[in-house]
């Protein structure tokens, strides 16, 4: 039954507040600090303790009872009466007993006040290995029995399948269904599972059916038009291809990462649309650079990620522009046609930033490591990305819609989160989304050894290293996880492991049709496990046997990441849940961080150091290290702010085409 | 627009699809600034303008109610595939073009951010009004339809005929003042006097709407449209004013400029007018007003509306002459952009000048515009510090909170995160902090010569006063004054009967002593001896009015100049003994006398003072050497003249209740500078000059603490 209501709530969004700025972005960062103060956990952890102990009382009763308390709740969670408020904690406990009855799972006290957190709406900032996807759940349910559309979101497509079908047990108990969406689904499969009461998936797909519904829509987005359209047609359906129910409750599984680290870059929904004037200019771009030499033509800026042009290029430029078609008549349109190749060639690497499947270039996510395919990069850079490799191009896509993230998680009434590592970006998430950060307590204290870095001149020191560090531990019968930048990088590891005749499971975006048996897999005794940031936020790593006697899980870090959140989630791999566990990096001066971010002559310095060996060096390159990792944040964050900013001002100066559906 | 922007933009889905086109209304014609063709788009309905170049305004006409954007950018790319603009331009172009309103669109707009805008641009008016308190306008009456039916005599005015008129009576006018000009000047100095301040307004008002008057009839006269007329609150007066902004879109600059001048004009040629009925009329109100016009009409409008480095006529007809719109505003874009591309190496930045001419003028506009608001501030801050002392300190506060304070914090905040600076904030940063450092080296630690003046005049060591040691008649000035003389010289001659009838009486007395001597001889010897003792006395009496009368004739004691006042002065009067008749001075040896304010004594007192040169009135070319001085150390309040003084035309604050113009009204310390004789210079006795003193180099800042609080102690006794 298509209710008038349900089809309201289909597209009404509410309507972001606007940014604070001056006095008031002072007055309102200081309310964010008042909200973040220590009182509030006090309450929650008190309301959680509370909670607990009521379900303790739930323990000896039978299961039709408890089904039958379930029902009630639902019914009055659905009526969404005044009180719902005060029936949370019994709504809660109901859950915990019924979490322990399917899954064999009771939630601890401060899982408990994890749900509670983000019941009220705070990020819930939960340790490493503390079991936030049992905790989301909670809320969820609570959310799901409104009758109101409730997202959860994780990082990864195999986290949404994991959790969607590990929790089922208790969703279904509570009379909630539960779907998972994933990059792979078609449009039936997807409208099937958005129609569930509550709904994994990633921030990526999420984000992408909301613009491709808006653009199906069109004008028509306006709850109120469809309404009336609605009314005067009754027999039209307005909804042919929608597949999403509307937005209301998201909970952020990794909200640093969703919320902070992926909104560099907006989301763009395009089509690829034949433009033989174009795809023909991208193939002579190519062809222009690949004359080209660094150092004399051009020079990149690696920081930037930038090409600077020499003006003898730009002569040889305007030599050959003479000879082509009139497009190329403008020098600065050919100028950046130029740079874009070069940069295609100069700043993504195969095997780093995309591989080449059947003849087509798929990219690697950033931050999970993960393939992406039927994504493309912006106009033109694709192609160009496409003529260095002497593919075909590809037709240029056209945005059609874009949004960024920023502003879409803004549009949820109910937005909260969970993340291992929250409290360095409190101030970012309370000025953009109005999260305030909650720091949940351990269940049990994290006996994780960190090691010190250790750190090389030259990458091949670092690599050798490694080597030895893992010969040494895999001996000792503990599992190994090895985290790797990217594809190139487990490629190389897994080719050294193999000439010692070391036996591994390799996890990249290349090799992951077997990720959950690798998982399941990576905590036996003596296994080693190379991966990529695929293994990294989410993934439950459980000990095997008697591993945990021998030291537990040991992580070696490759490479550091541009944040240092990046790290720690892969170091969170070890010591789950108060397990023993291990973790060490590895670092050379020769890495991309440090290459891009550390100043070119102390580069140098620090490399001569090293090989000389001089004492202390450890602690300069440290230094350098977390200044790498500071630059790079701040980089990232004016990015973000840029793309906001440019967000708003876009919102403003066009306004007369219409309301920014898209 | 500068530099092309990418062809391809993310948004572009927004516009796409958009079925836009100018307003109707929209007229666009071409325009020719500096060289350079543009289209000028504007809006008769509303007054708006819009500047293009003929890239954008080749795009922009092609836009149609009917035709997609996307379907126009590619015909354009089609037809025109080297200049047509990118996407990204297209998208900026259509979004200022919105904001200017001079957009058509078809499909329905965001209404939720219209009326966002809208209320923001209420907001923004409100604010600027308040902000604009001092400048608060009231719209009254709309002048273009008088305007329009006195087109003729309007175009009679601004014509020939009345140029020559223009011309015969400013010139008759300026013949007429400088026959007067004693006159003139005279008045000038009660011009603000409280009882001149209602007169001086209403001269204004009449003067203020005769000049709105000239730019309306100016900007009609060429075809504009001026519909505006009202009253502006300028800090509370109430003044008139109109709005020609319709010039801005004549494409001949002369005729801009010839708009913008008018006021000016028309002003004076009322000044002349008022100086026939000034220079006609006896004191009265009339003629004091006719003043205040003149006044006001010529000296003050070419003061303030006629410089261009206030935002005032002249401002804009520089503006309209160069071509450069919004020239103080680009000016200073055009600072910036060459600080931040030469100094801070933001390779980026690129400036808001199209030519090099442009440039150039744009950075002479800035740097003297700037300098002069400096200047100009300061010297209001000491005008009402002088009157209101509370007032003096909240501005001084205010501007070096506004121009110090502020500039330095925002320097920091842009230093610190613009991210115009991202990739050379290193560069930038270590620059500023060097040339910071260089500039506080230079004046915290560099040392710059460091000397005071004093003025002073030329004494004669040697020279004596003349005086009479016997009263008397003055009868003759024996030698003129101004006479070399020799010692011994009879210089004037006095006479005093009373004496001359002593020494008669002595003289008769004497010879009745000898008569009385000749007798006693002969009969009584006896009385010899008294006769003998009376007959001395009186002879040494005699010789003591001889002498007397000897004096009577005033000698040179010795060789010099005989320096005296005026025969007329002196003869016939009667003198007391003792009486200064003159002076007799040493034509060889001189020094120098000089009048050392308190706030320069502390110097002369630490003995820093290494050397010293004295300048004399007339001959400033010629440095006079000081062989030492000698400080007098006690304070004086009498000058040693009265010509160092204000009554004599010096420059040392004297007490206005004393007549001889000596008493100061401050005290002071005397320096006597033993001065070497020089070939050039002609040494006068009192001659005056001035006298600088050479102290130990120090840096500028430890001299300018010193003077400022000097400053502060003297004019504010704190």
């Amino acid at each position: 039954m298509n209710l008038p209501t349900n089809d309201f709530r289909r597209t009404w969004v509410m309507t972001p507040e606007e940014f604070h700025k001056g006095l008031d972005g002072v007055l309102h960062a200081a309310v964010g600090w008042y909200r973040r103060r220590s009182l509030v956990l006090r309450k929650i952890m008190h309301d959680a303790c509370r909670i607990s102990s009521a379900s303790e009382d739930l323990r000896g009763i039978s299961n039709r009872d408890l089904s039958k308390q379930v029902r009630e709740m639902r019914a009055l969670f659905r009526r969404n009466k005044k009180d719902c408020r005060q029936m949370v904690p019994g709504a809660l406990a109901i859950l915990v007993e019924a979490a322990h009855r399917t899954l064999g799972l009771r939630p601890f006290t401060v899982q408990i006040a994890g749900a509670l957190s983000l019941h009220r709406g705070y990020l819930a900032e939960m340790a490493t290995g503390e079991g936030k996807s049992l905790t989301a759940c909670l809320p969820a349910i609570l959310a799901a029995w409104t009758g109101r559309p409730c997202h959860i979101l994780t990082v990864n497509d195999y986290l949404t399948k994991r959790d969607a079908v590990e929790m089922k047990p208790l969703y279904t108990f509570c009379g909630v269904s539960a779907g998972c969406v994933a990059a792979t689904m078609d449009p039936d499969e997807r409208r099937l599972n958005y129609d569930k009461g509550v709904v994994y998936t990633t921030s990526k797909e999420l984000v992408a059916d909301f613009l491709r519904d808006r653009l199906i829509m069109g004008s028509l987005h306006d709850p109120t038009r469809r309404l009336i359209r609605h009314m005067l047609f009754k027999d039209r359906n307005n909804n042919e291809g929608l597949v999403m129910r509307g937005l209301d409750t998201a909970i952020v599984d990794e909200a640093d990462s969703v919320l902070i680290d992926e909104a560099v870059t907006p989301l763009i929904i395009s089509q690829a649309r034949e433009n033989k004037l174009f795809t023909q200019v991208y193939g002579t771009a190519g062809r222009i650079a690949k004359k080209m030499a660094p150092g004399i033509d051009y020079t990149a800026d690696l920081k930037y990620k930038e090409i600077i042009l020499k003006k003898n290029a730009l002569i040889r430029i305007e030599a050959e522009a003479k000879k082509l078609p009139g497009i190329w008549r403008n020098p600065a349109r050919s100028e950046e046609l130029i740079k874009q190749a070069l940069a295609a060639r100069e700043f993504y690497r195969r095997d780093e930033q995309y591989v080449i499947q059947d003849g087509h270039i798929v990219i690697v996510d950033e931050f999970t490591g993960r393939l992406m395919p039927d994504r493309t990069w912006r106009q033109g850079f694709h192609q160009a990305v496409e003529a260095k490799e002497n593919l075909e191009l590809s037709n240029p896509s056209e945005t059609m819609a874009r949004r960024s993230f920023q502003q879409f998680f803004r549009l949820f009434r109910h937005l909260s989160g969970m993340t291992g590592t929250g409290r360095e970006a409190a101030g970012e998430f309370w000025r953009i989304y109005g999260l305030s950060v909650v720091k949940i307590p351990t269940n049990r204290p994290c006996i994780r050894k960190q090691f010190p870095d250790r750190v090389f001149g030259s990458v091949d020191q670092k690599w050798t290293a490694v080597m030895d560090e893992i010969v040494r531990i895999h001996r000792t019968g503990r599992p190994i996880l090895v985290g790797t930048r990217n594809v190139f990088a487990s490629e190389k590891l897994a080719k050294m492991l193999h000439a010692e005749k070391l036996e591994f499971n390799l996890l990249n975006a290349v090799h992951h049709e077997e990720e959950a048996g690798i998982v399941r897999v990576a905590g036996e005794e003596g296994r080693i496990t190379i991966s990529t940031n695929m293994a990294g936020r989410g993934t439950d790593i459980k000990l095997h046997g008697k591993v945990a006697e021998i030291g537990g899980l040991h992580v070696i870090a490759t490479e550091r990441h541009e944040s240092g959140r990046i790290d720690r989630q892969l170091f969170g791999r070890s010591a789950r849940q108060g397990d023993p566990g291990s973790a060490q990096a590895f670092i050379s001066m020769e890495d991309e961080l440090i290459r891009r971010f550390v100043p070119k002559v102390f580069q140098k310095q620090l490399k001569t150091v090293m090989e000389k060996k001089i004492p202390g060096t450890a602690f300069f390159a440290g230094r350098a290290l977390s200044h790498a990792q500071r630059a790079a944040q701040h980089l990232a964050f004016t990015q973000r702010k840029s793309v906001l900013r440019m967000d708003t001002w876009l919102e403003e100066a066009l306004s007369f085409s219409g309301p920014n559906n898209l | 627009m500068g530099k092309p922007g990418s062809t391809f933009s993310e948004s572009w889905h927004r516009i796409a699809d958009l079925k836009v086109s100018l307003r109707p209304t929209v007229k666009g014609r071409r325009q020719v600034f500096r060289g350079e063709l543009w289209h000028v788009l504007s809006d008769s309905f509303n007054n708006t303008f819009f500047r293009l170049r003929p890239e954008a305004w080749d795009f922009i006409s092609r836009l149609r109610p009917d035709r997609t954007v996307e379907a126009v950018w590619e015909e354009a790319l089609q037809r025109n595939p080297d200049m047509a603009p990118g996407q990204e331009d297209v998208l900026q172009l259509l979004t200022q073009l919105y904001y200017a309103n001079l957009l058509y669109f078809k499909n329905p707009a965001d209404s939720a951010m219209l009326f966002e805008r809208y209320r923001k641009r209420r907001q923004r008016e409100i604010k600027s009004k308040l902000l604009g308190i001092m400048f608060m306008r009231f719209p009254l009456f709309d002048p273009d339809r008088i305007l329009k039916k006195n087109l003729f005599l309007i175009k009679l005015i601004f014509g020939i005929p009345g140029a020559f008129v223009w011309l015969a009576v400013v010139a008759a006018a300026v013949k007429c003042a400088v026959e007067q000009f004693d006159m003139v000047t005279r008045q000038a100095e009660g011009i603000l006097s409280p009882d001149n301040l209602f007169l001086l307004y209403v001269a204004m008002v009449i003067v203020k709407t005769l000049h709105e008057l000239g730019h309306a009839m100016a900007c009609r006269r060429f075809g504009g449209e001026v519909h505006v007329m009202g009253v502006m609150l300028l800090i509370f007066t109430p003044l008139p004013y109109m709005d020609a902004t319709s010039s801005w879109s004549f494409r001949n600059r002369w005729q801009r400029a010839l708009v913008g001048g008018a006021g000016m004009i028309t002003e004076i040629f009322l000044a002349g007018l008022a100086t026939f009925v000034w220079a006609n009329t006896g004191a009265g109100t009339l003629h004091s007003l006719a003043y205040n016009v003149m006044f006001i009409a010529s000296v003050s409008t070419l003061i303030f509306n006629g410089n261009p480095l206030l935002r005032f006529d002249g401002y804009y007809i520089l503006s309209d002459l160069l071509d450069i719109p919004n020239l103080s505003t680009r000016a200073i874009q055009h600072l910036r952009h060459i600080a931040e591309k030469y100094l801070l190496g933001y390779r980026e930045s690129t400036s808001p000048a199209q030519s090099s001419r442009e440039s150039f003028w744009l950075a002479v506009f800035g740097i003297l515009s700037g300098i002069y608001r400096v200047i100009v501030f300061c010297g209001i801050i000491l005008f009402v510090a002088d009157k209101f002392l509370l007032a003096g300190m909240l501005m001084a506060l205010l501007c070096i909170f506004a121009w110090g304070v502020v500039p330095v914090f925002r320097l920091i905040q842009y230093l610190a995160s613009s991210p115009r600076l991202a990739k050379t904030r290193l560069r930038a940063v270590s620059v500023c902090i060097f040339i910071s450092g260089m500039i506080f080296f230079f004046m915290a630690l560099f040392p710059m010569p460091n000397r005071f003046r004093a003025p002073g005049l030329l004494e004669a060591v040697q020279y004596v006063r003349v005086v009479n040691h016997a009263p008397g008649y003055v009868k003759t000035m024996l030698v003129r004054s101004g006479t070399l003389v020799e010692k011994g010289t009879a210089l004037i001659e006095m006479t005093d009967r009373e004496l001359d009838i002593e020494i008669e009486r002595a003289n008769a007395q004497k010879k009745e002593a000898r008569a009385l001597q000749m007798r006693a001889m002969s009969r009584a010897v006896e009385d010899l001896k008294p006769i003998k003792k009376r007959f001395e006395t009186i002879t040494a009496r005699l010789a003591d009015l001889a002498r007397q009368k000897q004096e009577l004739i005033v000698r040179a004691r010795q060789a010099g100049v005989w320096v005296a006042p005026p025969a007329s002065e002196l003869e016939r009067k009667w003198l007391p003994k003792g009486f200064v008749l003159g002076e007799i001075v040493g034509s060889r040896n001189f020094r120098f006398s000089s009048v050392v304010s308190q706030d320069d004594a502390a110097d002369l007192f630490v003995d820093r003072i290494h050397t010293a040169q004295v300048r004399l009135y007339g001959q400033e070319g010629c440095d006079i050497a000081v062989e030492n001085f000698e400080i007098v150390p006690y304070q004086h309040d009498k000058l040693p003249s009265a010509a160092l003084g204000w009554l004599g035309g010096g420059e040392v604050a004297v007490s206005m209740s004393d007549d001889t113009g000596l008493k100061t009204s401050e005290p002071f310390f005397l320096i006597f500078a033993d001065v070497k004789p020089n070939p050039d210079v002609l040494f006068f006795h009192g001659r005056s000059g001035k006298i600088r003193f050479s102290m130990d180099n120090e840096p500028l800042v430890v001299q300018w603490g010193r003077s400022i609080r000097q400053l502060l102690q003297k004019r504010y006794h704190i």
